[in-house]
């Protein structure tokens, strides 16, 4: 016996120790923050979820940022130039940019962030959303040169987004970067990265702040910075309660209650860009038939859906790219878009020759979290009363998209595929990579629409290419190619306890924790 | 028990005596008799599902939203307004159908292969059991887990994953009951007596481990059950609307402040329905082997 | 002894062999192109890049080629990168380890403390009502979904009282997951530790010692106590792997950073080499403690500490 009290002993000896280690505290001046899921990567050439998009605006600098509508402003670089074909853009930056490890940013660090997403070992998975950047040249340590093969307008609003971030060169020497360390010259710095579980900064006391949304001027105000990793709402929410976390997504469901009460302050994010659509397999039966996606479209009632589910949090969105993207508008986009009007679905379907007896059936792709799960179902049931029969199969975001893919790619049998997809962007630009040829998904392409989004990419005048990206709308919408459901949809709901004063979100979710003062 | 008799030695054991009043000592012992209880009335509420449930289990708006048990809707109703107790009555079916196909598969494949490597010995036995003892090494959650990651998450799935992770636990059961059945002396007789592979093991083996295999299935099924649920829980299993217990059970984390039922009620279906089967192999145990009666 | 460790140990190696080539057809045995399905959420991959992945994973060479490439890097160390975000598989695994190993210490030390003494005080008072109504419980504890256990205990002591807290990974939260992993693993512990105490009391040398006047505590103390020990710890090598089968479900309710979430995560996101790795840090582990555990079972048990064969 004595020996299994020893060995006891024992295994509580090796418990305290790896418990000691493992402690988390937060100091007093620090910020919590926790979200559902952790980042994929501190290298913002590596990762494309808004997770990481988010964490990256905090600890680096992009050459633009946007204004609260949007639109793109000086940050990093003071001024721009471009010549007249569009070719060539030329950013004078801003003196006094310092990265965290001293050394000053300038035109080098543009051009190693423009190299390595270029690099051809190892290029950026945003490769294509730089556009077609054929080299990056330092004028002087504070003006440098962007060439351009062909015109894109894109590019300004891609330099304003986090995906842009300027990785300072000094990262080409640094051990694990992008695992263990990060270089980059935003307010905040990284301390450590605990993979699943939290990310700690330091603020940088050297920063200053020229074009991002953040009243602060220079360096944040708490001495910390903590994003924790909690994927259970009511959990999240427990944790805000005692105080454990400052700022996180409350349960949905929830939200009507704590607004009641007033613990906790509910801030919801606007302009998010945050687009959520139904698409379809596009080259097989049945969906190869604008009635059987018309169908769907007009089967489909986003508002009731979403007030079922979030309440007011989100609203249902009539346009290709959101609210606070180029070219929105509710109104153009209303004529066009198919409006809910269950009989005219069974027209439709009635048409096509299905009936009770011999049901359109297809899968229903949903991406994972959210509760769009729980929206699926309620479109499901929604289909289902025009006799549409819907399989719902939940996926990640990046099986989804691999799927869709396949679905297009498969074009034989009869059993449709569609999928509620989702895309964040800062720029109608992504309807480009979405429906050119040969298309992300290798959906719906026509040379038609190819002409017009080629015009999209190149017209200067802000006033033609509306005109132009809003033609594609039209297009998108009355062949029911891309139907928007509603925005926002992901991580754009924040509940703030009372003591955290000046929290506000950026456009495209970008939270801002320089501004923020806890009181005691 | 000597060689005389071919044609009976293997039934002349405690075989014959467990299967003399069985089913009167199985409800005998208060195991038994529960178990069995619990188990009965599962199978009515699986078979009736379609007569006892009020409403369709999928249709939205069955009744409001967020109704709290009691009055016209039994259980209450959940976020879309659906009749908890038409989605547990039919739940109660999947339930069934998930830990029967789930056993039936690992059941059928374990013993065959318990079977085999008992009768030939050899090389075969070293093959198969070794394989089996490190499968069974991996635990049936991690299998499970690895299958569903190959062939992706579904219903279907997650049972054949239940199923396959089973096998090894079967076919090291079947294995050590059919040794015991192998050196008893009437089964070299009957294989002197000219018995054929195939007769030995399907006519002279199966009976004999079959009692005991029923014992394991029976626990099996409760053990299954779980591993399913336990998948859709995580998302990995059941995908909606299906009434399936553990999907229900997840999916109302959301609601659990508004309306804490819609957690309590699939896992309280869960645990009695788990408890059943537990209760009925145990019983079964000591009905078939009546000096486990004094354990 | 030894040649009975020996066994083990070989048996031990034969398990990780196996689970190597286990894992490295896991990648064949997807329906469809893997290359493709894990790299389709960069929107930048050109049918180049996958090609230049396909080739760095081997995928474009021949089973066993590919199997001895696998094992040459393993032997180096390197699990492969995620393919999210890049990591290396090895970093994110042993960074979550720790964290999964202290809870499956927890939960077991639970476990034993728990249904050890319940089971001996039932066979102690067998046939009573003690021992009848700790058993029901125990068997009432082994048909709790530890999911549903693990949902009760957040929502009513993290979330109600708010007395526990849910984030990080500090000794507190340690408490509700170690809980509901333990506890219905207690359950197993008594109704093994009853049957095998029960097993020893009605042996004939328990019998004689009390016959021989012996006091009955010494009697209980000095031989039924290890005799019937003996069992446990046989069996504490399966149920450790039990426990971290477990945890998968239980760290994805609590938000424990251990290994179980991280593969959930990764089946959902088919990040396949996070997967690979985590099966084979599973198979390792698993084989480590159980070696380990028969060598204190060798030690104590002293009919396999004298036996030759």
């Amino acid at each position: 016996m004595q020996k299994f009290l020893g060995k006891h002993a024992i295994c509580a000896g090796i418990l305290a120790l790896s418990l000691g280690g493992s402690v988390a505290g937060a100091g007093a001046k620090d910020i919590v923050w926790a979200r559902y899921g952790d980042i994929d990567s501190l290298d913002p050439h590596r990762a494309t979820s808004t997770l990481s998009l988010q964490v990256w605006s905090l600890m680096y600098d992009t050459l633009l940022a946007v204004d609260a509508d949007g639109h793109p402003v000086p940050h990093v670089a003071k001024s721009w130039t471009s010549n007249d074909t569009g070719t060539e853009y030329t950013f004078s930056l801003n003196e006094g940019v310092t990265c965290h490890d001293g050394t000053p940013l300038d035109a080098n660090d543009v051009k190693y962030t423009i190299d390595t997403a270029f690099d051809s070992e190892k290029p950026s998975l945003t490769k294509g959303s730089w556009g077609p950047i054929s080299s990056a040249e330092v004028i002087d340590p504070l003006t440098v040169k962007l060439t351009l093969e062909t015109p894109f307008v894109a590019l300004i609003p891609f330099l304003a987004d986090s995906f842009s971030s300027i990785i300072c060169d000094s990262n080409e020497d640094a051990a694990g970067f992008g695992t263990d360390t990060a270089i980059g010259s935003g307010p905040w710095k990284l301390v450590s990265w605990t993979k699943g579980d939290k990310i700690v900064f330091e603020k940088n006391p050297e920063y200053k702040n020229f074009g991002k949304l953040a009243e602060n001027p220079g360096a944040p105000y708490m001495d910390g910075l903590i994003i924790t990793t909690v994927p259970e709402p009511q959990a999240r929410f427990a944790a805000l309660k005692t105080g454990e976390v400052h700022i996180a997504e409350p349960p949905f469901d929830d939200v009507a209650a704590i607004r009641e009460s007033g613990d906790l302050q509910i801030m919801v994010a606007e302009n998010t860009g945050q687009n959520v659509f139904w698409e379809f397999a596009v080259h097989r039966p049945p969906f190869n038939d604008k009635r059987a996606r018309l169908a769907v479209a007009h089967a489909t009632d986003a508002a009731a859906a979403i007030n079922l589910i979030y309440g007011d949090l989100s609203i249902p969105e009539n346009c290709p790219v959101s609210r606070g993207v180029f070219g929105n508008d509710q109104d153009f986009c209303a004529e066009y878009r198919p409006a809910y009007d269950p009989e005219k679905s069974k027209e439709l379907l009635a048409e096509l020759g299905y009936s009770e007896s011999n049901p359109l059936e297809t899968a229903l792709l949903v991406w994972t979290g959210g509760n769009r799960q729980k929206l699926g179902e309620v479109f499901q049931a929604q289909l289902a009363e025009v006799g549409i029969k819907a399989s719902i199969e939940i996926m990640d975001i990046g099986s989804l998209n691999a799927r869709v893919r396949q679905e297009n790619e498969n074009t034989e049998g009869t059993t449709g595929s569609m999928d509620m997809m989702t895309w964040s962007w800062y720029d109608p630009d992504i309807l480009y990579a979405l429906w050119h040829t040969p298309g992300a998904y290798r959906g719906y392409t026509s040379p038609e629409l190819d002409a017009i989004l080629d015009e999209t990419r190149v017209l200067t005048d802000p006033e033609a290419r509306k005109a132009k990206v809003q033609e594609a709308f039209k297009y998108l919408l009355s062949n029911a190619i891309h139907v928007p459901l509603y925005t926002p949809g992901w991580e754009w709901v924040f509940a703030v306890r009372p003591e955290v004063k000046n929290f506000h979100v950026a456009p495209f979710v970008y939270p801002i924790f320089s501004d923020i003062k806890i009181e005691d | 028990m000597s060689g005389s008799a071919t044609s009976m030695p293997h039934r002349s054991s405690e075989p014959v005596q467990a299967k003399h009043g069985f089913w009167r000592r199985l409800v005998r012992t208060p195991n038994g008799f529960v178990g069995l209880l619990i188990v009965a009335v599962l199978i009515v509420c699986a078979f009736g599902a379609d007569f006892l449930a009020p409403y369709n289990p999928t249709k939205m708006g069955s009744g409001p939203r967020f109704l709290p048990p009691g009055g016209t809707y039994l259980l209450g109703t959940d976020e879309f307004g659906r009749d908890m107790l038409s989605r547990i009555l039919y739940g109660s079916r999947l339930t069934l159908l998930i830990g029967a196909v789930a056993v039936g598969i690992s059941l059928t494949i374990g013993m065959l292969l318990g079977m085999v490597a008992a009768y030939c010995r050899g090389w075969i036995e070293t093959v198969l059991m070794r394989s089996s003892d490190i499968l069974f090494s991996f635990t049936e959650t991690l299998i499970a887990l690895s299958c569903v990651a190959v062939l992706g998450p579904s219903l279907q799935n997650a049972v054949l994953a239940v199923a396959i992770a089973g096998i090894p636990f079967y076919a090291r059961t079947c294995y050590s009951a059919s040794l015991v059945e192998v050196s008893k002396p009437y089964f070299e007789a009957s294989i002197a007596a000219g018995a054929g592979p195939f007769r030995m093991v399907f006519h002279h083996l199966l009976p004999n481990v079959l009692p005991t295999m029923i014992v394991v299935a029976t626990l099996g099924v409760s053990t299954a059950i779980l591993a399913a649920a336990g998948l859709s829980f995580l998302g990995l299993g059941a995908q909606p609307p299906t009434p399936e217990w553990g999907y229900m059970l997840a999916g109302s984390r959301d609601y659990i402040n508004r309306a804490p039922w819609l957690m309590t009620i699939p896992g309280v279906a869960i645990a009695i329905t788990v408890l059943g089967f537990n209760l009925l192999g145990d019983g079964f145990r000591t009905a078939l082997d009546p000096k486990e009666r004094d354990r | 002894m030894l040649s009975f460790l020996a066994g083990r140990l070989t048996m031990g190696f034969l398990t990780i062999f196996v689970t190597t080539i286990l894992v490295t057809l896991l990648i064949h045995l997807v329906p469809g192109d893997p290359v493709q399905i894990m790299y389709a959420q960069s929107q930048g991959t050109t049918p180049e890049q996958m090609e230049e992945v396909r080739k760095s994973l081997g995928l474009d060479k021949s089973i066993p080629v590919q199997y001895a490439m696998f094992i040459g890097r393993l032997l180096e160390g390197d699990l492969g990168n995620t393919i999210r975000g890049g990591q290396p598989v090895l970093d994110v695994i042993l960074q979550r380890l720790p964290n999964t190993l202290v809870l499956a210490v927890a939960a077991m030390a639970i476990a034993i403390l728990i249904g050890v003494p319940i089971g001996f005080f039932a066979a102690y008072k067998q046939g009573t009502i003690w021992d009848v109504t700790l058993m029901i419980t125990a068997i009432a504890g082994i048909s709790m979904p530890h999911f549903w256990l693990g949902l009760i205990l957040l929502f009513y002591f993290a979330v109600d009282l708010g007395w526990l807290p849910v984030s990080g990974g500090g000794p507190l939260n340690l408490v509700l997951p170690a809980l509901t992993l333990g506890l219905s693993n207690a359950a197993i512990f008594a109704r093994l530790t009853r049957s095998s105490m029960i097993d020893v009391l009605s042996q004939d040398f328990v019998q004689t010692a009390i016959a021989k006047g012996l006091p009955k505590k010494l009697v209980l103390r000095r031989h039924v106590l290890r005799a019937g020990l003996i069992p446990i710890i046989t069996m504490m090598g399966l149920q450790f792997a039990f426990m971290m089968g477990g945890a998968i479900v239980v760290e994805n309710i609590f938000s424990w950073n251990g290994v179980g979430r991280m593969a959930v995560e990764a089946i959902f996101q088919r990040d396949y080499p996070i997967i690979q790795g985590f099966i084979l840090t599973f198979a390792v582990v698993v084989v480590f403690v159980s070696i380990m555990l028969d060598a204190v079972y060798a030690f104590i048990d002293p009919r396999i500490r004298r036996s030759q064969t």
